[in-house]
């Protein structure tokens, strides 16, 4: 019975997990794109030269944060930069991807990259517990922090204490890179066949808790990804 | 509150949703920056006195109306319409200034002033709006209907300002002091109601020997303050119409900042240019028109950027330019420009009283001009003059608050 729900989590859910997440992202950019335009501009000055390139780099760099709260902006910008790769070493996992060297067991940044990306979650769900900031945000807010700190902690574990033994990884990168490579050309393979061991489990929560992450990010504020620049070009005309 | 009002107001509501509302009631993170943004919450660090304080207000109505799913709801504190909630809607819509200072702190920059537009939108839908505000917008609205009865009234009582302009400029013969109906005048000056705006404005034109025509219609858009967008439109139209029947170049708005980004930026293309009458002076300066005498201001002088006119309008170095030939006294507040605070009066603030909130929630600007040390305290919004005068008074300030043309008007060098 555990099998079978482990070969659930692992495999249908993920493939639902996805499908649900592109069509969410989907349904949910489209109803905004084909909602009439604001009446009038809402731009603030001074006058950006070239307004697109100065949305999209606002997006990325949000110097307005840096402005106004050095700290915060540091950990955004660990936390955005350190997903990004994060997206980019699980893709160097596939067979046709060699970022890292192929026969290597760690993934980009030898799990360094995943503990500061959890860092960070800890600091943006510690940072609501206080002040007018506690005020303002709704359980939404707390549970979306906490829903990633448990993928990210899952994911450190899998990456780097996954190594905590005496012969080094118990699973290796080969060993997941060979599931997502399953996933991708739809094998329907059980990754159970090829992956056992205690961390096992492990692997299960990650991709489980992964998968709700998914589902539930097309009806969150993390839609900030596909909004942050058009939002950001509003200002600036 | 009846099923047919709540109804009406989710009508509302939906009505006002444009993509940019719906991004920015989508995509909040609720990452506080905003919070230390607002001048209200600077000067009395309560959480409703900030941008996403007043935002959630309206945005738990949207969770419960526009948004699907009952777990949603709960995690995201949806609530039902209620005469509650309203009065927190009233909260949203009256207690920001619409000066979008929170939009510069925002990493999104979301722009509280269109959802303070979807607050007091639903409040004329409740019929809960500040009466002395719509009563105002309709009186601009009927006087442009009967216009054409009370244009000798109104000639009459610009006759009457001739005096008080000559005083401030000698004319030349057979020049009309305060000009009407001016036919392919260069500029269209729209005043507000009341000499003060008329008269040193008048001095300085004609000092420049301008061709320029006084419109009928006063400036101010009380159709915008209480955020009735049909009224709005309304209201600038008949400006709009008049500038289009004298075949003006320019029209040039008095020192009225939402009168200006109204009719700049708020009404579409216009077949005129559209500046604020700091641009215009400050163009006469630089075109040797005028020439003023520096010697009529001495002391510190500070200048206050008006949000309208500044962040929302860019209009930063013109004001500058003119006191730099005003004085060599200036100084500037900090911070200024783009960061500038609000002075607290706006977004109908003034108009309909609130002289306890406005003097409790501008006590940051107060410390702010304190703090320069000036003796004159100029700026170029009717609005922001008068929060600024009640500030000065109730913080002994002790600051003389002047209008950027009074200065100008007072310091022209009469050849």
């Amino acid at each position: 019975m555990v099998n079978q729900i482990f070969y659930v989590i692992t495999v249908p859910m993920v493939y639902l997990a996805v499908a649900w997440c592109l069509v969410g992202i989907a349904v949910k950019v489209a109803r905004v794109a084909k909602t009439p335009a604001h009446p009038f501009t809402l731009k603030i000055f001074p006058d950006k030269d070239h307004p697109v390139p100065s949305a999209v780099w606002g997006a990325l760099s949000m110097p307005t944060v840096r402005r106004h709260n050095p700290t915060f902006w540091v950990f955004l910008i660990l936390f955005h930069i350190g997903v990004a790769l994060l997206i980019l070493s699980h893709l160097d996992m596939l067979p046709w991807f060699n970022i890292y060297p192929e026969d290597s067991p760690n993934m980009i940044g030898n799990g360094a990259v995943g503990v500061v990306v959890t860092a960070a979650i800890l600091y943006f769900l510690l940072r609501r517990f206080a002040g007018p900031l506690r005020e303002v945000s709704v359980p939404a807010d707390y549970l979306l922090l906490f829903l990633l700190f448990c993928v990210a902690m899952s994911g450190d574990i899998i990456s780097w204490a996954n190594s905590w033994s005496e012969n080094g990884f118990v699973l290796t990168k080969q060993d997941f890179g060979e599931y997502l490579n399953g996933l991708f050309h739809f094998s329907w393979a059980d990754p159970a066949e090829t992956i056992d061991g205690g961390h096992y489990v492990v692997l299960v929560t990650h991709v489980f808790l992964a998968n709700l992450f998914l589902m539930v990010l097309p009806f969150s504020k993390i839609m900030h990804t596909f909004f942050a620049i058009p939002l950001n070009k509003l200002r600036r005309g | 509150m009846d099923a047919k009002l709540k109804q009406e107001l989710i009508q509302t509501f939906s009505e006002r949703l444009s993509q940019a509302a719906k991004m920015y009631m989508e995509n909040c993170s609720r990452c506080g920056l905003c919070i230390e943004a607002c001048h209200a919450y600077a000067s009395s660090p309560e959480t409703r006195y900030t941008a996403v304080g007043r935002a959630q207000n309206i945005r738990r109505i949207y969770e419960e109306y526009f948004k699907k799913g009952k777990i949603a709801k709960k995690l995201n504190e949806a609530v039902e319409l209620s005469d509650f909630w309203m009065e927190k809607v009233y909260e949203t819509a009256y207690t920001c200034t619409g000066c979008r200072r929170c939009m510069t702190y925002c990493p999104f920059g979301i722009d509280t002033g269109v959802i303070q537009g979807i607050a007091k939108m639903m409040l004329i839908t409740a019929d809960q709006e500040p009466k002395a505000l719509s009563m105002l917008a309709d009186m601009s609205i009927a006087k442009g209907k009967t216009i054409e009865k009370t244009k000798t009234n109104f000639a009459a009582a610009a006759k009457n300002l001739e005096k008080e302009v000559l005083e401030r400029w000698r004319s030349e013969g057979g020049e009309d002091v305060v000009p009407l109906d001016v036919q392919d005048a260069n500029v269209l000056y729209v005043a507000l109601a009341g000499k003060h705006s008329i008269i040193p404005a008048a001095a300085i034109m004609n000092a420049a020997k301008e061709k320029w025509s006084l419109s009928y219609f006063e400036a101010v858009n009380f159709g915008a303050f209480v955020g009735n967008p049909a009224k709005t439109k309304e209201i600038a139209g008949r400006i709009i119409d008049e500038a289009k029947r004298l075949n003006v170049k320019e029209v040039v708005i008095c020192e009225c900042g939402t009168a200006y980004r109204v009719m700049k930026h708020m009404t579409g293309e216009k077949p005129f240019g559209v500046i604020t009458f700091a641009e215009l002076i400050a163009r006469y300066i630089e075109q040797g028109r005028i020439k003023l005498d520096k010697s009529k201001l001495p002391g510190k002088v500070t200048y206050h950027d008006p949000c309208q006119i500044a962040r929302q309008g860019g209009i930063y170095e013109p004001p500058r330019y003119v006191l730099n030939h005003l004085t060599d006294h200036f100084v500037e507040m900090t911070p200024n420009r783009q960061a500038n605070w609000c002075c607290g009066g706006g977004g109908g603030l003034v108009a309909i009283g609130e002289k306890d909130f406005r003097m409790k929630s501008a006590k940051v600007k107060a410390d702010q001009v304190k703090a320069t040390g000036a003796e004159v305290l100029c700026t170029a919004c009717e609005n922001c003059h008068t929060q600024l005068s009640d500030l000065n008074e109730h913080y002994g300030l002790g600051v003389e608050v002047m209008y950027l043309s009074d200065l100008t008007a007072k310091a022209l060098v009469q050849d």
